[in-house]
């Protein structure tokens, strides 16, 4: 018997005529639609229908470098036995800062210069057959000093090699004001890069290598407290030094439904930041007594974790199964060298060295092994158990020397241990192709075992051992369903009891909740969620609990291929309590609660249309806004003054919006010319214990699109 | 005699039943004729070294038909479970995927064509149908609100991606904390948190480790997409969030005793004892000094 096609299909040939109209003409033909369309439903509908989607926002939340709008011709051109396809956006991107600049940098970190904003090149062999590659892709983003640059390579040939490369640049400026009162300045630069070769990628036997490099530098502050605990508060200088390096090879092979990978790892991390003071510092506030001359600190730090990783795994059509072991063997050796020297809080002279040398280690062991069953088409079993040892072993040798107290030398030893066992089972059925179910157990068992040991040396080296385990078990289910055609449920739960948790807020007596309902069309799609999550960890001061939760709501359009519209909306809400403790004055602790409750409100609109055939017109309107308790004031006058702190950190209100808008149009058949602006505008409505670091930025850029 | 004729009479008469038609392949030609939209650029696909026939199965009848996604393996119109399979049988030999019959994806019935364009792809490496932030916000606004902090990692400005720390296709089971954390969770080698991947000088090993780090997880302290807060933190001051473990009550702790709470020259009034972080510079680990000072 032949299967009949479920529906009629037009003649080849005006199916072809349809898809080979030329794109100027198809350009044309869309946007006099368009205006059609706009025309007949008038401004005040198509007005009133952009207020139906503020919920529905566009993905885009930086204002360059341009998307979207592209001259990219879909087949390149040919050059040889290859196609090439490439564009390049050159520009000058802008900023103007009011307000806290340090904050700002923190947060956006744009500035001034000409960048090359974003390149895109790709070289692929037609056949398939290249004498040395069949296909390179090179993309590059915010090269010229942006504050985030990145570049991805690839080249290939099939069947014989595939080499990727990954190289990624954050400088970031870190005020850190609410931590140190702005006196961790730092301003450092993340760079990443990471290496993969791969021989024979399509074979059933492949060998890897690979290398990956992390490098954070630069100038940065840091703060030290001397002569003692009750001494004054400065910042340093810091010299930020700091590499990562990994080597790695390995080789999978794969013998019918079987599949082994092994892997060997060598890491090497080292650390030469140095603190510096090089002029005197007084302490700052009218009782301080304290003046830093000068402090210098060295610190070497050399680690090196070799690794192994092996992972075998089988595939058939009744059952699934995986196993793996990782061995890793962390250790790390320093010196630190310290010397301060200047007037201590009673107003003597002081000099300290400190010199500390020692080592760490951290064997990690792990394993794991999960099937699943598949007895029928609609059932499945799935079991997973998983063991890991991670022991940490350190000692040092501490040495000061201090004019008012001579020497003194103290010998450190720490042990920690974890051991975690787990075991989770899920069981999953499918009533029908529109609707299954699971129910699920999870159970992990810890235990922690540490001893710590401090002595001078000759003395007695006791210390303290202590042990301690805990369980937890959580039982989970859920639902799939799909009522009609396209549209999806899906609900799910877990709750959960922790016998001994390790810190007052862990997770002890927790319930969750997750829902989702989607609908999904070819060319638009809606969505909603809902996700709590209780928690309640009782301490004898009082009961820890944190609620949280969040309400979502997406959706995305796509009219046209010049016409489309997607984002979100969401509610985030947290409110969480615990008990603390806390000295305020006398010598007598104070018991309280330390209360935050915040609710963000995060929503965005985009809208991308074409203004003329030539000229495209980008809006877009991201704003957070934490309207936290609700509160008028900070201030809550019959307090306290330790009330009076802990109530005004309790929440902490803000609004962050960043609307843009971008144009560009089409000067050429392969060139654009964009210009676009974006406004930063950060408020705190009430600061944070007596900082307030708002801001607003003007930012913006212009640039030259070329594709070909 | 002739029961045993009954018994075998349903086998005689599926014998005499004619043989379903047996498809056949027709190679790549026909396919160009009725989808060169498709096969435009398809050399440039790694898929275009497999034929069409490869994925979608002989398409005999499908041209016979004149076409209809009834007459071929068409993945629009597959369930899941059939598209997932179908991948996997080449798909399958990753250590990146070892575990994707278990990731919450699958469970959720999003698999590979959900994410990945192989006739379309917006993105050269690993066919995405759109840009990888684009997709993954399409079903995770909630995360997308997060990144649009103040206080956040740069994944919309494009220097970090969401696959650095998840492994959208399931992961090995995580062992920090207490193997709670995601199975989307792209841990780290040996098995620690994937924050430890960059933020390297926070990893050790110290001799001086600060036990909730290890145990319970760089978010203990931190929210890893985005925050009001700075510096990812889950309070906007720091003293609220270090006081609310070091309270000095209960069983908690290595000890088992309590977290010890802070000593009395700890004066909350001071601004100087409202910033823990002023004078325990190094809160993830120390090699020195045993509360963190240096």
């Amino acid at each position: 018997m032949r299967l009949r096609a479920n529906h009629s299909i037009p003649e080849v040939r005006a199916r072809m005529r349809n898809r080979l109209l030329t794109r100027t003409a198809r350009r044309k033909a869309t946007a006099v639609h368009y205006k059609a369309i706009a025309a007949r439903l008038g401004p005040s509908v198509i007005g009133f229908a952009l207020l139906l989607f503020p919920v529905l926002a566009l993905a885009q939340d930086t204002v360059a470098p341009t998307t979207g709008e592209s001259t990219l011709p879909p087949r390149g051109e040919n050059a040889g036995n290859y196609n090439v396809v490439q564009s390049w956006e050159f520009g000058y991107r802008f900023a103007t800062v009011g307000g806290d600049d340090g904050k700002y940098r923190s947060d956006v970190n744009y500035g001034n210069g000409v960048r090359l904003l974003s390149s895109y090149l790709t070289v692929n062999s037609r056949n398939g057959q290249g004498r040395y590659f069949d296909d390179l892709s090179l993309t590059t983003q915010g090269l010229g000093n942006d504050p985030y640059q990145a570049v991805t390579f690839r080249i290939g040939k099939n069947r014989l090699y595939r080499y990727e490369a990954l190289w990624r640049s954050n400088a970031y400026f870190n005020p850190g004001l609410t931590v140190a009162e702005g006196e961790h300045l730092e301003n450092t630069t993340y760079q990443w890069q990471d290496h993969d070769l791969t021989l024979f990628p399509q074979d059933w036997f492949r060998l890897r290598a690979g290398y990956s490099r992390t490098v954070q530098n630069g100038p940065a502050l840091t703060t030290e407290q001397e002569f003692d605990p009750l001494g004054g508060v400065f910042p340093l200088f810091r010299d930020t030094r700091e590499e990562f390096n990994e080597y790695r090879v390995g080789a999978d092979i794969v013998l019918k439904s079987f599949h082994l990978s092994v892997l060997h790892r060598w890491e090497y991390f080292k650390d030469d930041t140095t603190d510096n003071l090089n002029e005197t510092e007084q302490e700052a506030g009218a009782s301080g007594m304290t003046v830093l001359n000068g402090f210098t600190r060295a610190q070497p730090y050399r680690g090196n974790t070799p690794g192994w990783l092996v992972n075998l795994g089988a595939n058939y059509k009744w059952i699934a199964v995986n196993g793996r072991f990782t061995w890793a063997g962390g250790r790390g050796d320093f010196v630190q060298n310290q010397t301060a020297f200047g007037v201590n809080a009673v107003g003597s002279a002081q000099n300290v060295q400190t010199i500390v040398t020692g080592n760490g280690d951290r064997p990690v062991i792990s394993g794991d092994f999960n099937f699943t069953l598949f007895p029928s088409s609609r059932l499945s079993l799935t079991n997973n158990t998983s063991v890991s040892n991670t022991r940490m072993i350190g000692n040092n040798f501490y040495e000061q020397f201090d004019t008012a107290t001579s020497a003194v030398q103290t010998l450190n030893f720490q042990f920690l241990g974890v051991l975690l066992i787990t075991n989770s089972t899920d069981l999953r059925y499918r009533f029908s192709p529109k609707l299954d179910a699971f129910v699920g157990f999870r159970y992990s068992d810890r235990q922690i075992r540490s001893t710590e040991n401090a002595a001078v040396p000759g003395g007695p080296f006791e210390g303290i051992s202590a042990e301690q385990s805990n369980q937890v078990k959580a039982g989970v289910a859920g639902v799939s369903w799909t009522p009609i055609g396209n549209l999806r449920v899906h609900l799910e739960t877990e709750i959960g009891r922790n016998s001994n948790p390790f810190t007052p807020i862990s997770l002890r007596n927790y319930n969750v909740i997750r829902s989702r309902v989607e609908y999904r069309k070819r060319n638009y799609s809606l969505g909603g969620g809902y996700q709590e999550s209780y928690n309640n960890n009782s301490i004898l001061i009082t009961a820890y609990s944190s609620h949280s939760r969040t309400y979502t709501a997406n959706g995305s359009w796509t009219a046209k291929p010049w016409l489309s519209i997607d984002g979100s909306y969401s509610k985030l809400h947290l409110d969480t309590v615990g008990g603390i403790t806390y000295f305020a004055g006398s010598a007598t602790p104070t018991n309280g609660e330390s209360i935050y409750i915040s609710n963000i409100h995060a929503a965005n609109l985009g809208l991308r249309f074409p203004l003329t055939s030539r000229a495209d017109l980008y809006v877009g309107y991201n704003i957070t806004k934490d309207t936290g308790d609700g509160r008028a004031s900070s201030v809550l006058p019959t307090a306290t003054p330790a009330g009076q702190l802990l109530y005004s950190v309790q929440t902490f209100p803000l609004t962050y919006q960043t609307p843009l808008v971008r144009f560009s149009v089409k000067l050429t058949s392969k060139i654009r010319y964009n210009i676009g602006y974006q406004y930063y505008g950060y408020h705190e409505e009430f600061g944070l214990l007596s900082v307030d670091q708002s801001y607003r930025a003007h930012t913006g850029y212009t640039s030259l699109l070329w594709s070909f | 005699m002739k029961w045993i004729f009954v018994l075998f009479l349903p086998l005689l008469l599926q014998a005499q039943t004619a043989p379903p038609a047996q498809n056949r392949f027709v190679g790549n030609q026909p396919c160009r004729t009725c989808h060169p939209d498709v096969l435009l650029n398809f050399y440039k696909n790694p898929h275009a070294q497999q034929q069409c026939e490869g994925c979608h199965g002989p398409a005999g009848e499908h041209v016979d038909a004149h076409g209809g996604k009834a007459t071929i393996k068409a993945f629009s119109v597959l369930s899941p479970a059939p598209i997932l399979e179908a991948c996997l049988s080449c798909h399958s030999k990753d250590v990146p995927r070892a575990n994707i019959r278990r990731s919450p994806h699958t469970e959720a019935d999003v698999v590979c064509t959900n994410c990945h364009s192989i006739h379309k792809a917006a993105t050269p490496r690993s066919l995405l149908a759109k840009p990888q932030t684009e997709l993954c916000y399409s079903c995770h606004p909630a995360q997308r609100a997060q990144f649009e902090m103040p206080s956040k990692h740069r994944v919309n400005e494009g220097v970090v991606q969401c696959s650095d720390c998840h492994n959208p296709h399931g992961s090995s089971p995580s062992t920090s904390r207490m193997g709670s954390s995601s199975a989307a969770l792209r841990p780290a080698f040996d098995n620690e948190e994937p924050c430890l991947k960059c933020h390297s000088d926070k990893r050790g090993p110290f001799v001086f480790e600060h036990p909730s780090v290890r145990v319970e997880g760089c978010e203990a302290c931190h929210v890893p997409h985005g925050s009001t807060n700075a510096k990812l933190l889950t309070r906007p001051v720091v003293f609220t969030l270090c006081l609310e473990c070091h309270n000095g009550a209960g069983t908690f702790g290595r000890q088992n005793t309590g977290v010890f709470q802070t000593p009395a020259t700890h004066n909350l009034l001071d601004p100087k004892y409202q910033h823990c972080t002023l004078c325990h510079v190094r809160i993830h680990g120390s090699n020195a000094d045993p509360n963190f000072l240096r």
